[in-house]
């Protein structure tokens, strides 16, 4: 029988905004118990369920598959379901909305301008030789499935949109994430919209702001490495923009 | 209040909202599509599901057997015609989201590869490595995003349905981050809100699986069919609850208890064989191997973790390579939940709750007693889980019937007169607004929501007895009773989760309580619903009957509706050697 | 009229010197550092232009302690920028699949590495050999 000992608590941080009643997010401070096996989505929890039932987080499935609770810890963006207190303790832990967003309530930010960019880009396969449902399935090996798996496993979390100073710099850049998930139709054996995509991605607010800092694939829970979706598209929009400036003049 | 006119409103975004949505713009392109849903769709709890979606296409296999499993499965609680129809759209459904991108794990000839899953006698689940809810929804969700006329919802919880002159009109929907309401009139609501699994204390469940639809439906006098059977998935990380998928058991883990002895066997799912077996051991049905780790428990042969009791699931055996290509979610799970490396070290698992047999009662078209109101997916009862619900035919119906919603309710809204609910609409604004101000110190949530979630995990667990059901009744109402003096901490309109989530919490006491009366009001035992008391065994001469949940002032009566059987009578539910020798001898007398 | 206001927190100013991204700078600084490199070597074909006392200026400065010491520094900053250089370079390569596998992308950073290193050396000996030779 384990010995009853006084329950461990750690300070927990949380940057609060109430557009109603805040002019500017202000930090409130608060002593939560906790043990071992506890991460800090579940603090958050225990946090509304006894000490503050206003605090706004969002948060779903608890596994790091949903996407849905990306915040910075400690100035790291984590995702707070599994990130866990006994890695953070006994210092106190910072917790504030994800980086380079607007923030609308609390730890809650705004998602939908990521959601419209991932829209933009044309996420479904165009299918280069289209097949009835009574033709059966398309074939594709597990090397060709290689070539795009990393990119299908993006969650939406937008951890990389926090971790990305040119996208802190320019909102209007694509990002990491959208990239992602262009690459992973484009690399798909059974797409052909490539060259739509690519329309999508020229200048500054395409792949262009990309400056190969990279921290976004060091952040990603899902290691699908977006700088590589990122930076494999330069080459391919460099040659983009070449070949249509040579289809330009042939025409005219 | 803002006004949206549309021709079909969805309620939920999720695997089935999605199909449906497709569906629906497909057969009806100038159609409006309202997709409502109170988080993003790519976040909806279709995204935790694991292991597959059922779908013959073995060449040895057939949709008989998909037909029997299913049945056999279900305890014979069936619908069969309703079965019949789901086995055979299966596959096509599955073909379609292969077009739509979905990423099925391959053979090395490019053919989609299926897995053994528990109940099946045939391979038929077609995975995606262990993320298949994952890919499916995602999938889905992105395919919709070429439909203009599919209009999103997102971040908009419904706080009601729009009834008038006996049928559904629209919905009312209030913004998250606004705080500000829109009705959104339509000539047919689909409902694809999902589960109720989080009214229990552990569970697999989302946050946001808290059976909002369900008891929609119910209010407005649609009855709750067959409530009583509650998934309880055998294998879940203790203390949080998280799923570990059946893919892993499909793939040959083995479950022991502490003294390393592969214990199913002493629950007719023997005897071992060196390979993994259709049926038998680790590939029985889910109900099956809960009740086993009950019995295990109570022997005091389970091991105990500071989460609670548990067993080992072994995939130790699997190698490394194996489980980074068939189960990498699983291994990082084990990993950053449980803190072990599943190559080395077997994971502690024990049953939680995880699925919701029971639902909105409705036919093989999806539609509910009450006219232009579909519902399809988790939050339904059409028929084909009845008392226990096989692995991996979960993701296929929401595909089979999401589509089937979705044109169902574009035929009716083609015929239906336009809607016109507005002063429903503000009444319905108003009664939202009086929780949002209600002051005067009354209780918070927080403590009915944990008081809840205990009552339903003694009341209504893996074994049930009449007096702990009837506590389980009494506290709900007492705990509904407690709910109507609510006061909230939160009053502001933008992100109110205090709001949101107490308006969650009328709902899911709702829902419970047909769960409990229901439970209460079976005396035999079933599938999912297994009682320790007088009513012990299965009873067809009195329940081979369906049970409906009405809602009313007071406890909800509960009255029964007939199964449907069509070819398959009420058998012996065997898995194991038993199970193979049944099946001979029915084979043998259908030869005679 | 909605509450909503949603409220957006500057970029820090000088983001690039703090963790994480001190590395980053770092390795964009690298490149500057050619750069310098590239002017010092310009400057010398400017002084060669100009005839043989400007010339004997130029080599005498490259022979002087301080010169040493940029040289160092500046080779210090081209090796990091060419180790940099091919630890990037996975990342603008597609996904390379060679029988069945992905080629994982620290074998293509050392491979290149490796290559680069080989040629310079080569390069190396080779200009000592024909400068002595000569």
């Amino acid at each position: 029988m384990p010995e009853m000992t006084a329950p461990k608590t750690i300070e927990l941080r949380v940057l609060r905004y109430c557009p109603s009643r805040d002019s500017a997010p202000a930090f409130g401070s608060f002593q939560v118990p906790y043990t071992d096996d506890m991460s800090v989505l579940q603090a958050l929890q225990q946090i509304k369920a006894t000490l503050d039932g206003s605090l706004a987080f969002r948060w779903s499935c608890r596994m790091a598959v949903c996407g849905s609770c990306g915040m910075m810890i400690n100035g790291e963006p984590r995702l707070a379901c599994n990130t866990f207190l006994r890695d953070l303790a006994p210092d106190a832990v910072t917790i504030e909305p994800l980086q380079n967003f607007p923030i609308e309530r609390d730890l809650v930010v705004t998602v939908g301008d990521f959601v419209k960019k991932i829209e933009s880009i044309y996420p479904y396969v165009m299918p280069k030789a289209p097949k009835t449902i009574e033709q059966g399935t398309y074939l594709q090996t597990p090397a060709e499935m290689e070539a795009y798996a990393s990119f299908a496993d993006c969650i939406n979390c937008m951890l990389c949109y926090a971790a990305c100073p040119q996208f802190g710099a320019n909102p209007d850049f694509i990002g990491p994430g959208a990239m992602a998930l262009l690459q992973r139709y484009s690399s798909d054996s059974r797409d052909g919209g490539q060259q739509a995509r690519l329309d999508r991605i020229r200048g500054e607010d395409g792949v262009w702001s990309c400056t190969a800092v990279g921290i976004c694939s060091e952040v990603c829970p899902k290691q699908v490495d977006p700088a590589n979706a990122v930076n494999q598209n330069k080459s391919k929009s460099a040659l983009d923009f070449f070949l249509s400036r040579l289809r330009k003049e042939t025409v005219s | 209040m803002e006004h949206y006119d549309a021709d079909i409103v969805i309620l939920g975004a999720g695997g089935a909202g999605l199909r449906a949505a497709i569906a629906a713009t497909q057969s009806a392109p100038e159609m409006r599509i309202a997709l409502v849903s109170k988080v993003y769709p790519m976040r909806s709890h279709t995204v935790a599901a694991e292991g597959g979606s059922a779908g013959v296409i073995r060449a040895n296999d057939s949709l008989d057997n998909h037909f029997n499993d299913t049945v056999e499965g279900g305890d014979w609680l069936c619908e069969q015609d309703v079965v019949d129809y789901f086995v055979s759209h299966c596959t096509r459904e599955m073909i379609q989201l292969e077009h739509w991108g979905c990423p099925w794990s391959r053979q090395a000839d490019g053919n989609v590869n299926v897995r053994k899953f528990g109940g099946m006698k045939v391979e038929r689940t077609w995975f995606a490595a262990d993320r298949s809810g994952f890919h499916i929804l995602h999938t889905l969700f992105q395919t919709s995003t070429q439909f203009p006329h599919i209009k999103r919802f997102d971040e908009h919880f419904c706080v009601d349905l729009l009834v008038e002159d006996g049928r559904v009109q629209g919905a009312v929907v209030l913004s998250m981050s606004t705080g500000e309401f829109t009705a959104i009139r339509a000539r047919a609501v689909v409902i694809a809100t999902g589960g109720a699994g989080r009214v229990f204390r552990q569970n697999t469940n989302g946050g946001i699986v808290t059976g909002d639809g369900m008891a929609l439906a119910y209010r407005h006098g649609v009855p709750l069919r067959d409530m009583e059977f509650v998934q309880y998935h055998p294998t879940c990380l203790p203390g949080t609850g998280i799923l570990i998928t059946e893919g892993c058991r499909g793939e040959g883990a083995l479950l022991v208890n502490k003294d390393n002895y592969r214990y199913l066997q002493d629950y007719g799912l023997g005897p071992v064989t060196p390979e993994p077996r259709n049926k038998f051991m680790e590939l029985g049905p889910r109900d099956r191997l809960s009740q086993a780790f009950w019995h295990e428990e109570r022997k005091g042969r389970t091991v105990t973790t500071p989460q609670g009791e548990a067993v080992l699931l072994d995939l130790r055996h699997l190698g490394r390579a194996k489980l980074k290509e068939r189960l990498p979610l699983i291994c990082d799970l084990a990993k950053e939940f449980a803190g072990i490396d599943a190559a080395t070290t077997a994971i502690p698992v024990r049953p939680a709750v995880h699925y919701t047999m029971g639902g909105i009662l409705v036919d093989i078209h999806t539609a509910t007693p009450l006219p232009g109101l579909f519902a399809a997916g988790e939050c339904s009862s059409v028929g084909i889980h009845g008392a226990n619900r096989l692995g991996s035919n979960s993701l296929a119906e929401l595909l089979v019937f999401g589509r089937v919603a979705g044109e169902h309710a574009v035929a009716f809204a083609r015929q239906a007169p336009a809607a016109n609910a507005d002063e429903q609409a503000r009444a319905i604004e108003a009664k939202a607004l009086a929780l949002l101000q209600q002051r005067g110190g009354g209780e918070h949530h927080a403590m009915l929501r944990a008081e809840m979630g205990a009552s339903m995990e003694k009341g209504c667990g893996i074994y049930r007895l009449g007096e702990e059901m009837q506590q389980t009744c009494n506290t709900i109402a007492s705990l509904k009773q407690r709910y109507a003096a609510l006061t909230l901490e939160d009053h502001s309109r933008v992100w109110n989760t205090d709001w949101i989530t107490a308006i969650e919490l009328g709902f899911q006491l709702d829902v419970a309580e047909a769960m409990a009366h229901s439970a209460l009001a079976r005396t035999e035992s079933r599938g999912a619903h297994q009682r320790l008391d007088s009513f012990d065994k299965r009873d067809d001469v009195n329940f081979l009957t369906h049970s409906l949940a009405h809602h009313q002032d007071g406890a909800p009566r509960i009255s029964t509706m007939p199964v449907r059987i069509t070819r398959s009578p009420p058998g012996q539910r065997a898995y194991g050697a038993l199970g193979e020798q049944l099946e001979a001898s029915r084979k043998e007398a259908a030869h005679a | 009229m909605s509450e909503s206001r949603p409220y957006l927190r500057a970029q820090p100013r000088h983001w690039w010197a703090h963790s994480p991204y001190r590395a980053y700078t770092i390795r964009e600084l690298s490149g500057v550092a050619l750069a310098l490199y590239a002017a010092i070597l310009l400057a010398g074909l400017a002084s060669l232009a100009r005839g043989p006392a400007a010339f004997e200026t130029y080599r005498q400065f490259l022979a002087s302690p301080l010169s040493l010491l940029i040289h160092l520094l500046l080779l210090a900053a081209a090796v990091w920028h060419m180790w940099t250089w091919f630890q990037i370079l996975p990342k603008t390569m597609p996904k390379l699949v060679w029988r069945g596998r992905l080629i994982r992308q620290d074998v293509m950073s050392l491979t290149a590495t490796v290559v680069a290193v080989v040629c310079s050396l080569l390069l190396l000996s080779l200009f000592i050999l024909v400068g002595a030779y000569l």
